[in-house]
Order: C-alpha cells, then sequence, then structure tokens
C-alpha cells in the first residue's frame, strides 16, 4: 500500500490527460470466460453529455473485446461523435500476485471527421481486506486532419469498500491535461437470474482546477449474460 | 527523468516473478456439487484452488466474501487464488447451479 502510494505520488504529477478519457469509468483488470455485456455509460457537465452504447464478450478467460457507439450531446445538439473498439487483457490471475495487472487497448474513430486515437492503458488492482484500489495509466495517441498528432497521457484512480454485492461506495480520481477531478462514486450489482446480473455505477466529480467543470456526473450500467 | 525512472522501478518491483507456488488444494464439480463442499485452508496463507469442473456444463465460482469469480466451462479446470485470510468462513456457490453448488472456506 504504501509502495503504491509512493508510485502514485511520484507519477501524478507528472501526468497529463487527453480530455475525451479523462472522466469516464475506471476499468478493472479481469476477464470472466463466457461473459457477454451491453453497455451504456454517460458523462455530462456543463450542459453537455457524451454517451458510449457497447456490445462486447469474452473471447477466452483472458481477452475481452466490446464495440462502441459514442454519441454526444453540446447545446441543443445530439449527434454521433465516432465509434470504439476495445480490448481488455487479463494479464495474471485475481490473487496470484501483490498487484492484478491488465492492459486495455482502445482505437477509437471520429465519425465524419479524419480523426483517430489510439490508447493504451495498464490496469491494476490490489485488494485490503474490504478495500480495493484500482488505478488505470493511460498513454494515447491522436491523430487526423483537424486534431494535433500528439501523446497524451491520463490517470484514474478508485478506492473502493466492499460493503455489499448490491452497495459499495467509492472515490475516484481523475486527472489530465486540463482536468483534476474527485468525488464520491456508487455501484452494486442487481442478480436476475443464473449467470445474468446490471451492474451499475453513478458518482459526482468534483473539479479541482479551473478548466475542470465544477461538478461532471458519470453513469454507467451494464448487463452481463 | 529521474523521476520517470524511479517510478518505472517500483512498478517493476510489482511485476510477477517466479517463486515456490502456494499449497495446491483440488476441488471438483459434479452433478452441480462441489467435493468437498468445505474447504479448511490455514489462516493467513494464500491458497492455490485447482477447481476442476467434471460436468459436461460450465460453473462459475462465486464468492463475493473471497472476492473471487471465476467461469468454468464443462469438462474443464481453473486456477483460483485465495488469502491470506484470517480466520472464519467464507461461503462460495456456483452462479449458473446456486441451489445445489453450495460450499464454504473454512480459515483455521
Amino acid at each position: 500500500m504504501k509502495t503504491l502510494c509512493v508510485v502514485l505520488s511520484l507519477v501524478l504529477p507528472t501526468i497529463a490527460i487527453a480530455d475525451n478519457l479523462t472522466i469516464d469509468k475506471v476499468y478493472h483488470p479481469y476477464v470472466q470466460a463466457m461473459e457477454k455485456e451491453v453497455e451504456w455509460r454517460m458523462v455530462a457537465a456543463d450542459g453537455d453529455h457524451l454517451q458510449r452504447l457497447g456490445i462486447g464478450r469474452a473471447l477466452n478467460d483472458r481477452i475481452f473485446v466490446e464495440g462502441y457507439l459514442i454519441a454526444a450531446e453540446e447545446g441543443d445538439t445530439f449527434r454521433m461523435q465516432g465509434y470504439e473498439l476495445e480490448t481488455r487483457l487479463q494479464l495474471t490471475e485475481q490473487g496470484e500476485y501483490a498487484i492484478d495487472w491488465g492492459l486495455l487497448l482502445e482505437l477509437e474513430k471520429s465519425h465524419k471527421e479524419d480523426e483517430y486515437e489510439l490508447a493504451t492503458a495498464l490496469l491494476m488492482e490490489k485488494q485490503w481486506g474490504r478495500w480495493v484500489g484500482a488505478a488505470n495509466m493511460w498513454l494515447e495517441y491522436e491523430w487526423g486532419d483537424a486534431v494535433k498528432d500528439e501523446f497524451e497521457t491520463a490517470t484514474a484512480l478508485q478506492a473502493r469498500y466492499r460493503y455489499s454485492p448490491k452497495f459499495e461506495p467509492a472515490v475516484e480520481f481523475y486527472a489530465g491535461e486540463n482536468t483534476r477531478a474527485l468525488g464520491p462514486v456508487a455501484m452494486g450489482d442487481i442478480r436476475f437470474a443464473a449467470g445474468k446480473k446490471l451492474h451499475w455505477e453513478t458518482g459526482v466529480l468534483l473539479g479541482l482546477s479551473e478548466k475542470t467543470p465544477d461538478a461532471t456526473l458519470r453513469v454507467l450500467a451494464e448487463y452481463e449474460f | 527523468m529521474k523521476v520517470i525512472l524511479v517510478c518505472f522501478g517500483l512498478i517493476l518491483s510489482y511485476l510477477p516473478v517466479a517463486h515456490a507456488g502456494p499449497p495446491v488444494i483440488e476441488i471438483e464439480i459434479r452433478d452441480h456439487l462441489f467435493y468437498p463442499d468445505t474447504v479448511p485452508i490455514p489462516a493467513d496463507t494464500k491458497v492455490k484452488l485447482l477447481v476442476k469442473n467434471l460436468d459436461p456444463t460450465a460453473e462459475e465460482f462465486e464468492s463475493y466474501e473471497l472476492n473471487r469469480e471465476k467461469v468454468i466451462a464443462g469438462n474443464s479446470e481453473a486456477i483460483i487464488f485465495i488469502g491470506p485470510l484470517p480466520a472464519g468462513e467464507y461461503p462460495f456457490f456456483g452462479e449458473f447451479f446456486p441451489k445445489t453448488a453450495q460450499g464454504k472456506v473454512v480459515v483455521e
């Protein structure tokens, strides 16, 4: 725990983040074989919001792939913004080592513009009794006609308390080039039948810097079957 | 640059390295039941569960108390690491056949 805190405290001040990655969700480094899911998530701030609708499935007990449609509302306009293909790799068994490791790969294309983003994230998770800490360390490269070709980095952290399967409170922190946000999050599972459940997450991230919105709402619903 | 090297070194120190493995305990799933259904393990010790699913259908080993869930395809096996844990009882069940597939880890 102490070492992880030292790592994070050293890394965070050096990090800048791609803004569209900054406040979203915290990924976990696990894959369940045979799992399929439909996922919807939304991030809203200052009257605008970004939504993702995805469908994914595990290829085996190590690889999960998911495709997303991304839409955004800015002002009164709601429009398709892009498409994303995501692959999550579980690198180690849960509890096998001091930290559980995973890797995320994402490729996103803008709907109408010739813009692309390729991103990868190192996923880490560690449990201390009822507390679980998760960290996502992002590296992104974006290129295209309307964007500056550049590398950017990002970090998302989560400390979660395992109170019950239906309700787990957490605190999340997101850092980025123009973003610093911290806030309370809650999540849980609602079981329907064997192998079928709804996972939900919601939270409000409070801006810690001038360029970050005062409050960002994030909501996620994931039906696993 | 120095900070990056320090961080890189600290992260590397957490990466997997080869070492003597934890004790292995076998659990079988037969006719949607766990054998044994009570699994004693020593306190404060990491244990490797080798779960063999002898049924033709898939099963999911699940335990909120152990913070583990693992799908095991029919006629296959999976490894689940648990612990180190304090003394106590930690129930687990089969997600796909929860009425019959029930068990518990007893940490002594």
